[in-house]
């Protein structure tokens, strides 16, 4: 249930999930939320993590990519999950 | 030596809307539970509209707040009145209200009566209070209902130090809020955070350090709320050495509950419970007053309760 209601996150760019993110936290933290209503935020906070941190590790793994180049010296990046 | 349970048919009459979570089938659900025979040996009684009920709500909210709410309070048949988004005052409102301070009351007496029969007592009331703070209703409630038994206590029995010790998932906001500046008053609260109402972390500490937030992560279970309990709720509870412990028995950290993400189950509410009795055993001849607060999967919020009430029955 919770992945139909978070669908639109998964075509978030990052600086967009991570704004999103930060409203949240900061309604959460100030307490600027309603009692029925602030599960519901923070899953959805939950699910804007979990999409930061997957396109922070697919970045990452870019990196590493860049960093192990077959002749020791940076490549340009490949994609992690090669066309089919 | 018996438990007492107090409640009100009125009690359903707080009429808080379609769809609320906080709504009057909690009470029946509970109204079922407990008239199973294995609680044949509570000792009932009706949370009652005391003379003293204004004059004790007037010890924690100013005469400002008590006269706002009187004059909103809407007449039979008239509509509800929304004090915020999830706080509502319907024309059956006030007197549960007045009932549930009532039933904070009337257990204190109880428990402090000289040559006393009743060793501690379960309040199953609505609405709830840890969230109403001197001058704000939310979160569900209206009057601080716990806060205004402690101060009760204080005031009528001569009670020097009265612990609340605050398991609701949510932080007990309003409690905190009533007991930041009062040095004999204690405040330990078990809660997930981050949710609502966004306070309760663990650098406040009231005044005079008389406050104590013990905030648990979102998926957290049993074991981390025990060793929360263990590692700071009872020392400094025990540190505080109570002439009465309070109760802010909020079911709502069970795992099936809809409006939070903590993992306990009923077991977890009997050991906090059976901890509780034996500092109250030690420090306070057992004298446990148990207010409910929160608590919205009926299911799971019916076999909580119980098997907190069971296990008071046991002292």
């Amino acid at each position: 249930m919770a992945e139909t209601r978070h669908a639109d996150i998964k075509e978030m760019s990052f600086e967009r999930a991570l704004k999103e993110l930060e409203a949240i936290v900061g309604r959460l933290d100030r307490g600027d939320v309603e009692l029925a209503e602030s599960i519901t935020i923070y899953e959805r906070g939950e699910a804007l993590r979990n999409h930061c941190d997957h396109l922070l590790r697919q970045a990452e793994a870019k990196v590493e990519k860049l960093t192990i180049g077959a002749d020791g010296e940076p490549k340009g990046a490949e994609p992690l999950d090669p066309p089919q | 030596m018996t438990t007492l349970l107090l409640t009100h048919s009125c009690f359903v009459d707080h009429d808080t809307g379609e769809g609320h979570p906080e709504r009057p089938d909690r009470m029946r659900v509970l109204d079922k539970v407990f008239a199973d025979p294995r609680f044949d040996g509570l000792e009932r009684a009706e949370a009652p509209m005391r003379d003293d009920c204004e004059e004790a709500i007037l010890r924690v909210h100013p005469e400002t707040y008590l006269a706002r709410l009187k004059r909103l309070r809407p007449e039979a048949g008239q509509p509800a009145v929304r004090l915020d988004p999830d706080t509502v005052l319907s024309s059956g409102s006030w007197e549960a209200a007045m009932r549930a301070v009532g039933a904070g009351l009337e257990a204190v007496d109880k428990v402090f009566e000289d040559d006393r029969t009743i060793t501690n007592a379960f309040c199953q009331v609505r609405p709830c209070g840890h969230h109403a703070e001197k001058e704000r209703a939310m979160g569900f409630c209206l009057f601080s209902n716990v806060a205004i038994a402690a101060k009760y206590a204080r005031a009528r029995h001569g009670a020097e130090r009265i612990a609340v010790v605050d398991f609701d998932v949510h932080h007990g906001n309003g409690t905190q809020d009533v007991f930041w500046a009062e040095k004999d008053l204690f405040l330990a609260s078990t809660h997930q955070m981050p949710l609502y109402p966004g306070t309760g972390a663990p650098d406040e500490e009231g005044e005079t350090g008389n406050i104590c937030n013990a905030p648990l992560r979102p998926n957290d279970g049993g074991s981390q709320f025990r060793e929360a309990f263990n590692s700071r709720v009872l020392p400094a509870l025990t540190d505080f050495s109570p002439d009465l412990i309070l109760i802010s028995a909020g079911f709502d950290a069970h795992e099936a509950d809809p409006l939070a993400n903590l993992r306990l189950v009923e077991d977890d509410f009997v050991w906090a419970t059976d901890k509780l009795m034996n500092i109250a055993e030690h420090h306070c001849q057992g004298r446990v007053v148990s207010m409910l607060e929160g608590g919205y999967d009926l299911a799971a919020l019916g076999r909580s309760a119980a098997a907190h009430v069971d296990l008071l029955m046991g002292a």
